[in-house]
């Protein structure tokens, strides 16, 4: 019988760390560990945002000094950081519609390559528009 | 078959409302994205924000912005809980926590919103 040659893996819950890492993954598990670490920063992120608007309340003096103290080079990173984040959030969420309403588990690894190119390249394109004067103040211009 | 109160919820609702909230998230992420940093000052300035809240359209798309944006994000941290097998009473503890902060955060925000004055005489520019 060849089941008595099919060694099955058994998942030793006392080892889980080192079960996950060593776990084979595709696509799909990159997609999920990232989707779920850009989601748990963006909410993160969401909260750090109302707190830093919510000095919009005491007038122009106190937002404005608040908005200063954000564009420090490590914030400015962070804020690079973010739409990394945000791209790969909403991409990923685009694919993981179409995997449930569009048949995409038929293409879903078509489709994360896909959502990187397209990724990357509205990296490239939003940062340039959006950014380009972070970039000139980073260049001394 | 319904061993707990809480299995009687298969998750239907949240699951569509998720989807739908992610696709209106993404819309409206790229307007507020090109908003504010299409130019250095569109999004930084007391003034920018002042002239931008003058227009109630401005207001109540900022409100639907943060309340999609809230229930999207804690829905989706429930969604995480949800995927490990917790007892009733820490499930329902969770569910409490992120329910109150996210009345209190859509509140907080809420009141940013209100708070920003309408000025009788401005220059639009």
């Amino acid at each position: 019988m060849p089941e008595d040659h099919v060694k099955i893996k058994k998942f030793e819950q006392k080892e889980w760390i080192k079960e996950n890492i060593s776990y084979h993954k595709d696509s799909g598990n990159w997609a999920w560990i990232y989707h779920r670490i850009t989601g748990i920063a963006l909410i993160g992120y969401l909260f750090l945002h109302i707190y830093s608007l919510s000095t919009l309340t005491g007038g122009r003096e106190v937002f404005e000094s608040k908005m200063q103290s954000f564009t420090s080079p490590l914030f400015m990173a962070l804020e690079w950081i973010l739409l990394i984040f945000v791209l790969f959030h909403s991409l990923n969420g685009i694919r993981i519609v179409l995997v449930d309403w569009a048949d995409g588990a038929r293409y879903h690894k078509t489709l994360y390559r896909i959502s990187w190119i397209a990724g990357i390249i509205l990296f490239l394109a939003m940062g340039y528009i959006m950014f380009s004067h972070e970039i000139l103040k980073l260049f001394g211009k | 078959m319904y061993r707990y109160q809480s299995s009687k919820n298969s998750g239907a609702t949240s699951w569509v409302l998720q989807r739908i909230s992610g696709l209106a998230l993404v819309v409206l992420m790229i307007g507020h994205y090109i908003l504010m940093h299409y130019t250095p000052d569109s999004g930084h300035t007391y003034d920018a924000v002042l002239g931008r809240m003058q227009f109630s359209w401005y207001r109540i798309i900022d409100l639907v912005f943060v309340t999609l944006g809230l229930y999207h994000g804690l829905n989706g941290i429930w969604g995480i809980f949800r995927d490990y097998k917790l007892k009733p009473w820490l499930k329902m503890s969770i569910l409490t926590s992120l329910f109150i902060l996210g009345i209190a955060f859509l509140a907080w925000g809420y009141n940013i919103i209100f708070s920003i004055p309408y000025l009788n005489n401005i220059t639009l520019k």
